[in-house]
């Protein structure tokens, strides 16, 4: 059976570093102080202002200290280290830069506005909401559509904050009709850096579960991400893979989503790149995809996904390598024809080599690897498999540290025994596990704390290396102290 | 009950009397506190007693009874009574940590036992500040107090190194972390700060290495799963701490005791442990730290000393390095030719020598030594460890290896040879170098399977191991011999023939050694030489080749046995049935002089059966004598009935149950043997068989079945004439063995030799009851196994007694009947049966079906027809087994399906396969075409026209290739 992603909800390790960022500061300036400068006389002005003034001056109703004082606002959240965005929200003065956002007139201030609430925005859950129970999210919609390129860009960066929150933000932002404003600024004229941007508030319009994005959107949204992905921008083609990989994390209908577009050859080309950035959501999406039907893994495979999938499970990174695995174990779950196909392709030395001296971490998928196989495969496959040298690695890894692992390696040897029996090459098994130091190991495993693993490790050591049966029902004994040969007749129905 | 002084008082006499040896006493004492747990504050008098007691003994008792208590009633099952009242269960969780803390270590280790098992149900949800609890104590700076938390917490945090990851045990170890992980990492800097304050206190070291070695553990337990963001930000800690923990060498930590590891030597073995923990599953993250811990662990070993009490540790160190240096990626650790010659010198040579321990071993304690020497039982032994590190090594630098041993090999043996009384020592290090440097698989059935290419094993075994085997003494040297020997076992498919037959006389002269290793390995050297193959499937070694040892051979090893220690040695036993088999008839003329040996064997052993294997062997050697002397005389039975009845005789009146299923056999091979009308001397044993009091022990059900099918095959007729008032006693033991899953086969074995061979007359009341009772097995328990048997014992019938016969029994039972069988169980799973015969016995029985069954053309039935069919021609068509079974010659005890300690099939009183058919039909598909040759003449046009109209395709192009090969046509 395929596995899907695994959700895990305890997690003892370090959150992972290759995920994509869900939320971002905007701390880069000169350009934008730049832009800034069209619409100001003076462009470097640095003033400093204390807080109790930028409350009085935000409050006030003179527009070149509001401005001065948003500006003042905006910079203390835009430096590098620690910006006071709990302070700055305790000053109360969010409603009022909402406020901002809509003075059409006042370009300038507009634009601050907009950059101090992006960076409160990029900080906690708490900072978010913040911003969206300041009434932000449809001025900043609004924005979008904003003749000045810059406040629009703006807009689009605090929106992708917004919706990358969580489930309930980006909702609020799709049912607020986000959408379409934000396609509209995808044009053959649109800038690399503005597009960037889009690309990224895309990507988390399309991220979390439990709910997933609504269909409609999905539908709205993916032509253009499809479009994206073909640009020639790193950023761009990668925060474009992550959405894709977001929307194939799911059931099997959103799956089929996306593999109805046709962007899954694209997908493949991309997990060939040799910059992780962006064979990283590219492996994601083609990964997540193999979870779903036959039919869907098949599309994967026609698009090439078991030609790649050797490099990257020789990749030097374990999480690539651990990633190749885990795709290369759901295909391994389809039928025998796929398997098929995993042999013919040349997955199986790849498979091997991981399995021997790949990272603990991609060890434990290739061995469900060998696992989905040998319960999908065919006995001629088996064979194949056996050919390959997997025994040897898998058995080693009899003496890894890790209960689970340890059971599937004894269920998918059961399962390779059962191959054997059914070709009579029981014993030429039995040599071979022995020989390998398998049945020294898994004698061994009899005294395995875990009860499932010592029941199983028994059960091989009892079928295939003793042999043993047990009883059931019971007769009577006569007068004569013989048995007693009596029947009652029922009535009988195969 | 109260907590009144009265009960105490009470509670203290039980207790005591349950520490009466006199069961009157202490049972009812036993009973009596039984029925008394369930009152509320029995759990609290105890805790009260195991505290307050005068007496040591009684708290001691007490604590034991209140950790049993806890253990049979604590866990809440479903839909079962709480035993446990909720205050006490409360009133135990408020007091049981200070309790366990504040008692001596006795007491404290019951309760840490009980406060885990409570643990276990009610940690953490149930038993909130437990951890807390703990952790609070670490800052007592009591370290007998710290050192019981530890070991409590170890005792609840090590089950997480072997459950399976789930959210919920994820969510308890999350929870520990969060609590534990700072604590310990504080604590584990504060001791290792305290081990250098009292540096010279040798009681306050032992007790804070105590906890350093609980604390270690700790840490194997909590970053078993994964690895915890709280160690991985620590790691430079622990990890650096480890380190110089290995490196630290404290004099008043050292032991005198050279068997028992001190604390130094399990700290380090724990570190160890925790380190390849790392190496293994995190090794991206331990990466930078792995190169100092190989050379710490290295230079651990180098200087460590050969006593006994470092044996784990060294062992522990060595598999580090081992899994280490398999790693593409730390290849560069080794690869300089210094580190690779001082790894071999330092660590491999030094362990693989030969310590006193081994010697003292190899004479007083031989049986242990041929164990863990020939069985590989040595897992955790120094000369495993560094056995499996020189293959590790060989995997990148196979050359450089070979290169360095081969220097150290030389040399040993010019040292060696220098000094041969003083300095054999080194020539035993030598050859274990060589053999676990040019071994690189092994199995014990064909010993070394794939070796070093660039060892020369055959010209060792000229110039080294020959020479000590063939000197004049025997007894010279008994290590040396015995690697010379187990070098030729193992090495024995790579040694070329010739060198191997120079080797036989030598093996068989150090038969006589007197060392029980030497002439045990001789003994076992030869059997596994017997049984390698030749070309053609036949034994290398052949019978020509060793016809001018046939005496010395046989005289030796009878005379082994009589070698002190070796009287019941199992080795001995089995290479003498292995030259039985081997030599056959050129053994004759010494039978009379070897059966007389054997069976005053048998009866010495039979009075107290001890070996099994032993045992197993002598019968094998038994049946072997009898059947290589009759097949060339049949005649001589009668002697070997003469030898043997009387000791079976007495077997089976003492009733030695490990011998009965072998006696059994025996006795079936005997009774094979004769030609004639079954003689009286079995017939009056025949009622005796039918007991049940023997059926009831599973050990004997095959050998009786076998026995009795043998009364049935030479004795059916006299069965029926002189003892017809048995056959339903007959028939009741098939019915108590087709009652059992385990067994049915069997009972269809008997069944079918009744069916077979008892005249139709005898058995004719019985029919319909049995099978009613193959129905009823079908219809409430049916197996694979049953319903194979099953296919197989009706076809058989109905070759017996007519297609007809079968259809009119089946509608008697039952209107219908006939075609239920067919359409649910016939046609459905004809395809399972599996065996030549049985497959042969279904094809014939299929065919009169179909051609000889009026029924099945003109009643409803006719639509089962061409599906009968077509199962039939997929039972042709299905892929023959082709496996040979292997000749019983090489059969192994291991090997032998079904193998159990209560019934030992004996390979060589095996009967042959019986083929009812075998006369009747050669080939069954030619005899299906024939068959319906015949229905289509009787009734033209009809075969014919249901073959066009529903027969597949597939099927009938087959049916057409057995036709034209049987050159008939249908009409």
């Amino acid at each position: 059976l395929r596995t899907q992603r695994v959700e895990v909800s305890i997690e003892l390790r370090k959150a992972k570093k290759d995920e994509q960022i869900l939320k971002r500061r905007n701390i880069s300036l000169h350009v934008r102080e730049e832009n800034l400068s069209l619409g100001q006389d003076k462009p470097e002005e640095i003033i400093h202002l204390s807080l109790e003034k930028i409350v009085e001056a935000v409050n006030g109703n003179n527009p070149k200290l509001q401005l001065l004082a948003t500006q003042a606002t905006r910079r203390m959240l835009s430096r590098q280290k620690d910006p006071p965005i709990n302070q700055i929200i305790e000053l109360g003065i969010i409603p009022r830069m909402v406020e901002f956002l809509s003075y059409a007139d006042n370009a300038a201030l507009q634009f601050e506005a907009a950059w101090a609430l992006t960076n409160i925005a990029s900080g906690t859950s708490e900072h978010t909401r913040a911003v969206v129970e300041g009434g932000a999210i449809p001025v900043f919609i609004s924005l979008l559509s904003s003749p000045h390129m810059h406040i629009s860009e703006q807009a689009v960066w605090a929106l992708g904050n917004v919706a990358g929150d969580g489930p309930l933000y980006r909702d609020a932002l799709i049912n607020s009709h986000v959408i379409p404003p934000l396609l509209a600024l995808v044009s053959p004229v649109t800038p690399v850096g503005f597009l960037r941007n889009i690309t990224w508030t895309l990507s988390n319009l399309c991220r979390n579960k439990n709910p997933y994005p609504p269909l409609d959107a999905v539908h709205e949204i993916l032509p253009v991400l499809i479009c994206l992905m073909q640009h020639e921008d790193k950023d761009i083609i990668t925060d474009s893979c992550w959405a894709v990989s977001y929307l194939t994390d799911g059931s099997n209908d959103r799956i089929q989503i996306v593999v109805d577009t046709g962007v899954l050859p694209r997908l493949v080309e991309l997990m060939a790149c040799t910059d992780v950035v962006v064979m990283t959501p590219a492996l994601r999406a083609i990964g997540n995809v193999v979870t779903g039907t036959d039919q869907q893994t098949q599309a994967a495979i026609d698009a090439g996904v078991l030609a790649v999938l050797p490099r990257l499970l020789r990749h030097t990174k374990p999480t690539i390598q651990k990633e190749a695995a885990w795709t290369l174990s759901n295909i391994a779950a389809g039928p025998c024809q796929q398997i098929q196909q995993l042999i013919t392709c040349g997955l199986l030395p790849p498979l091997v080599e991981l399995l021997h001296k790949g990272d603990f971490k991609a060890q434990k998928e290739a061995v469900w690897v060998v696992a989905n196989f040998t319960t999908g495969g065919t006995v001629d496959q088996m064979v194949e498999l056996i050919r390959s040298g997997v025994l040897k690695p898998l058995l080693n890894l009899l003496s890894a540290r890790d209960s689970k692992t340890i059971l599937i390696i004894l269920d998918t040897i059961s399962n390779l025994f059962m191959a054997a029996e059914k070709l009579g090459e029981t014993e030429k098994l039995c040599l071979l596990v022995e020989e390998l130091d398998g049945l020294e190991k898994i004698e061994d495993l009899q005294n395995h704390e875990n009860s499932m693993v010592y029941r199983a490790a028994l059960n091989i050591i009892e079928k295939y290396f003793s042999g043993e049966e047990n009883l059931d029902l019971e007769p009577q004994t006569g007068q004569d102290g013989l048995y007693d040969f009596s029947v009652k007749k029922q009535d009988f129905n195969f | 009950m109260e907590l009144s002084d009265a009960n105490l008082q009470t509670l203290t006499e039980y207790l005591k009397k349950t520490l009466d040896p006199d069961p009157a006493i202490r049972r009812p004492a036993e009973k009596f506190l039984e029925s008394v747990e369930g009152s509320q504050n029995y759990p609290l008098l105890l805790l009260t007693l195991l505290e307050k007691s005068q007496e040591n003994v009684i708290k001691v008792c007490a604590s034991v009874t209140f950790k049993n208590y806890i253990k049979r009633n604590w866990r809440i099952v479903e839909d079962e009574p709480n035993k446990i009242c909720e205050s006490d269960r409360i009133a135990i969780k408020a007091n049981i940590v200070p309790l366990m803390l504040s008692s001596p270590e006795q007491i404290q280790k019951q309760l840490s036992d009980a406060i885990s098992i409570i643990g276990r149900e009610d940690f953490p949800q149930k038993w909130p500040d437990l951890l807390t609890e703990m952790v609070n104590r670490f800052q007592s700076g009591d370290f007998h107090v710290i050192n019981g938390v530890l070991r409590t917490a170890h005792s609840l945090f090590k089950r997480y190194r072997h459950e399976f990851k789930s959210n919920e045990l994820w969510t308890e170890i999350k929870l520990v972390l969060d609590a534990f992980a700072l604590p310990l990492t504080n604590l584990f800097k504060a001791t290792i700060e305290l081990c250098s304050t009292h540096a010279n206190d040798a009681s306050a070291l032992k007790v804070l290495f105590s906890s350093l070695i609980l604390i270690a553990k700790l840490f194997y337990s909590l970053n078993f799963q994964d690895l915890p963001e709280f160690f991985e930000d620590n790691m430079e800690t622990w990890m650096t701490n480890f380190h110089s923990l290995l490196t630290l060498d404290n004099k008043l930590l050292q032991t005198d005791d050279e068997e028992e590891a001190g604390l130094l030597e399990l700290l380090k073995s724990q570190i160890c442990d925790n380190a390849a923990l790392y190496a293994q599953k995190y090794d991206e993250e331990f990466q930078p730290y792995l190169p100092r811990f190989v050379t710490a662990i290295w230079n651990l070993l180098v200087t460590t000393g050969q006593e006994v009490k470092y044996d784990l540790l060294v062992s522990n160190a060595i598999q580090f390095l081992a899994s280490v240096c398999e790693r593409p990626h730390y290849k560069h650790l080794f690869e300089d030719q210094n580190t690779l010659t001082s790894i071999c010198e330092k660590v491999i040579v030094p362990n693989m020598e030969f310590r006193a321990a081994d010697e003292e071993a190899f004479e007083d304690n031989s049986e242990e030594y041929i164990r863990r020497d020939l069985e590989g039982s040595d897992i955790d032994t120094r000369r495993r460890a560094a056995c499996d590190l020189v293959r590790g090594l060989c995997k990148f630098f196979e050359g450089p290896v070979t290169g360095i041993f081969s220097g150290y090999v030389n040399s040993m043996l010019q040292e060696y040879a220098k000094n041969p009384s003083v300095n054999w020592k080194h020539k035993d290090a030598a050859i274990y170098l060589v053999t676990s440097l040019a071994s690189k698989a092994q199995t014990q059935k064909h010993g070394i399977t794939q070796a070093n290419e660039l060892v020369n094993l055959t010209e060792f075994f000229v110039n080294h191991i020959q020479p000590d085997l063939k000197s004049a003494t025997v007894n010279e040297f008994p290590v040396l011999k015995a690697d010379g020997i187990k070098y030729i076992m193992i090495f024995r498919n790579q040694v070329p023939k010739e060198q191997l037959l120079v080797a036989i006389p030598l093996l068989i002269n150090h038969l006589q050694a007197e060392s029980i290793v030497v002439h045990t390995y001789a003994a076992h050297a030869l059997e596994r030489l017997f049984t390698m193959r030749g070309t053609n499937n036949t034994t290398l070694i052949t019978a020509a080749e060793m016809a001018p040892f046939v005496e010395v051979l046989l005289t030796n090893l009878f005379k082994a046995l009589t070698l002190p220690g070796s009287s019941e040695n199992e080795y001995i036993m089995k290479a003498i049935m292995r030259s039985f088999s081997l030599l056959q008839e050129s053994i004759i003329p010494y039978i009379p002089s070897v059966i007389t040996q054997l069976t005053q064997k048998l009866l010495a052993v039979s009075k107290n059966p001890s070996k099994p294997h032993f045992n197993h062997y002598m019968f094998e050697s038994i049946c072997l004598s009898i059947r290589i002397t009759c097949k060339a005389n049949p005649e001589a039975v009668g002697s070997f009935e003469e030898a043997l009845f009387l000791v079976f005789t007495e077997i089976l009146q003492n009733d030695v149950q490990e011998f009965i299923p072998y006696v059994f056999q025996v006795m079936s091979l005997l009774l094979e043997m004769h030609k004639n009308e079954i003689p009286s001397s079995y017939m009056a044993l025949f009622p005796h068989l039918l007991q049940p009091v023997l059926w009831e022990r599973t050990g004997n059900i095959p050998p009786l079945v076998r026995l009795l099918q043998a009364f049935l095959e030479r004795g059916a007729s006299t069965i029926a004439s002189a003892a017809a008032d048995k056959i339903p006693g007959l028939l009741g033991v098939f019915q108590k063995l087709i009652a059992s899953k385990a067994n049915d086969h069997q009972g269809f074995y008997l069944l079918n030799s009744i069916i077979e061979h008892m005249p139709p007359e005898s058995v004719d009341q019985y029919r319909k009851q049995i099978f009613i009772l193959l129905f009823q097995r079908l219809q409430n328990s049916k197996t694979t196994k049953f319903i194979k048997s099953f296919l197989v014992f009706i076809n058989l019938y109905c070759i017996r007694y007519g297609a007809l016969a079968l259809q009119e029994i089946f509608d008697s039972i039952q209107p219908k009947m006939f075609g239920m069988v067919l359409e649910k169980i016939i046609i459905p799973e004809i395809q399972k049966v599996s065996g030549q015969v049985e497959k042969k016995i279904c094809a014939v029985g299929i065919t009169k079906i179909l051609t000889e069954c009026p029924p099945m053309m003109d009643t409803e039935y006719t639509k089962l027809w061409i599906p009968l069919l077509q199962a039939l021609i997929g039972l042709f068509e299905l892929p023959e087994d082709d496996t040979i079974p292997d000749e019983e010659h090489f059969i192994d005890i291991e090997d032998t399906p079904g193998y159990q300690t209560a019934f030992s099939q004996l390979a060589f009183a095996g009967k042959k396969e019986h083929d009812p058919v075998g006369q009747m039909v050669n080939n069954p598909r030619i005899h299906l075409a024939q068959s319906l040759h015949k229905l289509s003449t009787a009734c033209p046009g009809r075969v014919l026209s249901m073959l066009s109209t529903s027969l597949n395709a597939e099927a009938l192009q087959y049916l057409q290739g057995y036709l034209q090969a049987a050159s008939v046509s249908l009409l």
